[in-house]
């Protein structure tokens, strides 16, 4: 079974070096992410987020199925990530590698869990009739930070997408098309983003958004989601090293301020999307939403 | 200077434009990329710009990405997997079948005094055979001489990923003139370094400090990213000293 | 127009991203790399190619397109000078127009076939921009034939669904016909006539232009560059910027 290629001895011992000058190794302070850049595409709901090398291109649909017999006012939100060969040889298709089960927990609680989407909002005719969502997660490129990276880019495709909209008269449901009606937005209760730290040092130093190396090289990881009101959704550690509590404490506040960070990323992008889309200056008016 | 054109896989190239051997009992040379179909054309394999070199009666194409293939006498930069009983079992890239080094193939190693290697360790290595149906094997020493000419095991430093052409400039006899490189020359000047360049697309760089080790990588990085001229280069250098 | 973006990942040895009509494909490549006993072959490499879907998981349509594409790069990729080592795509669907419109259902294809063209061009300019020996380039397209024999050469989606028979057909760069996928009815004179449109737009070949004129004019005129011209003008300006270095030495 392949895996990702360890780094050399060398390479090792000088990103520890260099760390304990507080250097990295591309330059980054111990605190700051890589470059974010998240773009869309033509279709709502598909946002294409890269943070430094990594990327991650998330697409979201929707279909009608019938709910869950014991929960018959939901709709369904599956998120699925599969991580195929696209993004680093290690990764083999068809294959749930250790990562890839890590990846789709920590995003069940911080997006699902934390009911992020209002379910209930999905529901069209009570125990017969929902939508289902789906969020795709397509890892293109691996170079560390993939949690934050698909967080990001699910939580941004979920804001950017539009559902088609629906009545019903009578028990009987119409789904409109883009061109009858204009699709709505889908109902978010709250914008969770996770950050990861890694911890060097037995505990004593940590940073954020670490490259793959600085992964590989780390003595363990903590991962925080929190939306940017400052509730904290999900709070993980793993890799084994020890980490005082203070120093975990310390780990969720700086963590807060990157969600804010990335937050405003989140909220710039989308703005600048929705500018590029609205041509004349219309879609106020024309927005279905403004008739109820 | 070799004249240069595009060319495509699958494309045979035209008799006309084959270099002239000055002796008509001269082979013709054919550098990687293309390929002798009997009984007489020559056709290329690879898309790069097509390169003749007249008085070498040499022909090949030139390009510059994907993944390194050992060939024989390229030093290459490895990392020791795995030994056992008399190799050393080195990645010369990651996901390829490990190289074979064995483990009296260093200066003066005997069964006494061989290094001992961890799995991890870096090596400076040539490639002594390489074929497409057996794994490649390396040597840290010259086999004629025993001598390990600058190869072996390196310790500390860093290494820094590089394109395969930028590999193939760093390691030619004259780098300004053929390579159009000055980068290391200019930081030089100013800050001692070592550098050891594989030709598996990887640099390994020591200094005085993780500082400066840093900053001959990224130089290199930047100019070999950007495709950088020489007098960017310069500027490059110049700017990034002033860093520290 | 196709749009072309080489080398677009990191990580992959080679990759590329397709854009045309609709559709557009990333496709990564990694090779030649250790391969699992299993699939191992003594004479040649493996070529391991996967599709995936931009939403859902791969299903019976993905294996069916897998298996055309795999048969048809074996025969493109000098599968002998890398024996014993694999060749692995992965070719993942960004956007298909078909994604565009929520009926009910998980955006499902009637057809396998609308999407191949664009799997295919990803695969060589991948493999291009990953080094490995080729033996030829390819250039693939879709028509559409509707009720009344007229040729469409990339569809629509609504054009599809009204087509009468969508064909798929690949040339190499030789000119040769490498793949043939056809479905619907038509006649052997409908396919003489597909074969040498699609012939036109992948190769343009410029005997039969001078034939085409009297029959349809307006279809030819606004794809004056065919396909391979396409194909090379791409490479041309990655071989340009990795040389770019090469301009200051004179």
């Amino acid at each position: 079974m392949p895996r990702e290629a360890e780094p050399s001895i060398n390479d090792r011992a000088f990103l520890l070096q260099a760390l304990q000058e507080n250097i990295r190794l591309d330059g980054r302070a111990l605190d700051a992410y890589r470059h974010l850049d998240i773009s869309f595409g033509d279709d709502y709901g598909v946002a294409d987020v890269r943070l430094g090398k990594t990327r991650v291109l998330t697409r979201i649909s929707a279909s009608i199925t019938a709910p869950r017999p014991d929960r018959k006012f939901d709709g369904i939100f599956t998120i699925t990530t599969e991580l195929s060969p696209l993004a680093s040889p290690a990764f083999e298709s068809g294959r749930q590698s250790d990562l890839e089960t890590h990846l789709s927990r920590i995003l069940e609680t911080s997006l699902r869990r934390s009911q992020a989407l209002s379910t209930e909002s999905l529901c069209l005719v009570a125990g017969q009739k929902v939508w289902a969502l789906r969020a795709d997660i397509h890892v293109l490129d691996y170079d560390g930070g993939l949690i934050d990276a698909c967080c990001l880019s699910t939580l941004t495709a979920l804001r950017h997408y539009r559902i088609p909209d629906a009545s019903v008269k009578g028990g009987d449901l119409t789904v409109y098309t883009p061109v009858e009606r204009d699709p709505v937005p889908l109902a978010l209760l709250h914008h969770p983003v996770c950050v990861t730290l890694n911890f060097f040092e037995s505990g004593e130093k940590w940073l954020v958004d670490a490259t793959l190396m600085e992964q590989q090289c780390s003595e363990g990881e903590i991962v925080v989601a929190a939306n940017p009101q400052g509730e904290v959704c999900l709070v993980q550690k793993g890799g084994g090293g020890e980490v005082d509590a203070l120093v975990l404490l310390r780990c969720v506040e700086v963590a807060m301020g990157k969600v804010r960070e990335l937050g405003k990323a989140m909220d710039g992008a989308l703005a600048k999307d929705a500018k590029r889309r609205d041509k004349g200056g219309m879609s106020r008016e024309l927005r279905a939403e403004n008739e109820r | 200077m070799a004249a240069q054109t595009l060319v495509l896989p699958g494309e045979a190239i035209p008799s006309d434009i084959l270099p002239i051997p000055s002796n008509p009992s001269l082979a013709l040379k054919l550098g990687p990329g293309l390929r002798h179909v009997p009984p007489s054309t020559i056709t290329s394999v690879l898309a790069g710009s097509l390169c003749i070199d007249q008085k070498k009666n040499s022909i090949w194409v030139e390009n510059n990405s994907g993944r390194y293939i050992p060939q024989p006498n390229d030093l290459v930069l490895a990392i020791v997997h795995h030994s056992s009983t008399d190799w050393y079992h080195c990645a010369i890239t990651p996901h390829t079948t490990l190289a074979q080094l064995p483990q009296l193939a260093f200066e003066g190693a005997t069964k006494k005094t061989r290094p001992q290697l961890n799995s991890g360790s870096l090596i400076y290595a040539r490639v002594l055979s390489a074929s497409k149906h057996t794994d490649p094997e390396l040597a840290c020493c010259n086999p004629s001489t025993g001598k390990s000419e600058g190869m072996g095991e390196l310790k500390g430093g860093m290494v820094f990923d590089v394109s395969l052409g930028m590999a193939r400039r760093l390691l030619l006899a004259r780098q300004r003139e053929e390579g159009g490189l000055v980068v290391l020359e200019e930081i030089a000047e100013k800050v001692a370094f070592e550098v050891a360049v594989g030709r598996n697309g990887k640099v390994w760089v020591k200094s005085g400090g993780v500082k400066e080790t840093l900053l001959v990588g990224r130089a290199l990085q930047e100019t070999d990213r950007e495709g950088l001229g020489v007098e960017e280069q310069g500027r490059l250098v110049k700017k990034l000293l002033r860093g520290i | 127009m196709a749009n072309i973006t080489l080398s677009p990942l990191y990580r992959a040895d080679g990759s590329a991203k397709y854009s045309k009509a609709g559709y557009s494909v990333i496709a990564a490549v990694s090779g030649p790399i250790e391969v699992q006993r299993r699939d191992e072959l003594p004479e040649e490499a493996a070529v391991d190619i996967a599709v995936r879907p931009a939403a859902g998981v791969g299903g019976l349509r993905e294996r069916h397109l897998e298996s055309i594409i795999q048969n048809t790069l074996r025969r493109v990729i000098l599968v002998s000078a890398h024996p014993r080592s694999l060749i692995q795509f992965t070719l993942q669907i960004v956007t298909s127009p078909e994604d565009g419109t929520v009926t009910g259902n998980l955006p499902q294809a009637a057809s396998n076939l609308p999407v191949l063209p664009a799997l295919l061009q990803a695969s060589i300019l991948a493999l291009i921009s990953t080094s490995i020996p080729l033996s030829m380039t390819l250039t693939a397209t879709l028509v559409a034939v509707n009720s009344n024999d007229t040729l469409i050469p990339d569809p629509s989606v609504q054009q599809i669904k009204l087509a009468s028979s969508i064909h798929v057909l690949a040339f190499s760069s030789h000119g040769e016909l490498l793949v043939v996928e056809s479905e619907g009815d038509f006649t052997m004179d409908t396919w003489e006539e597909v074969y040498q449109k699609a012939k036109l737009i992948c190769h343009g070949e410029e005997e039969y232009k001078g034939e085409s004129e009297s029959e349809d004019m307006s279809m030819n005129s606004e794809d004056v560059s065919n396909l391979e011209n396409v194909l090379k003008d791409a490479v041309e300006r990655k071989i340009a910027k990795s040389q770019r270095w090469k301009e200051s030495m004179g």
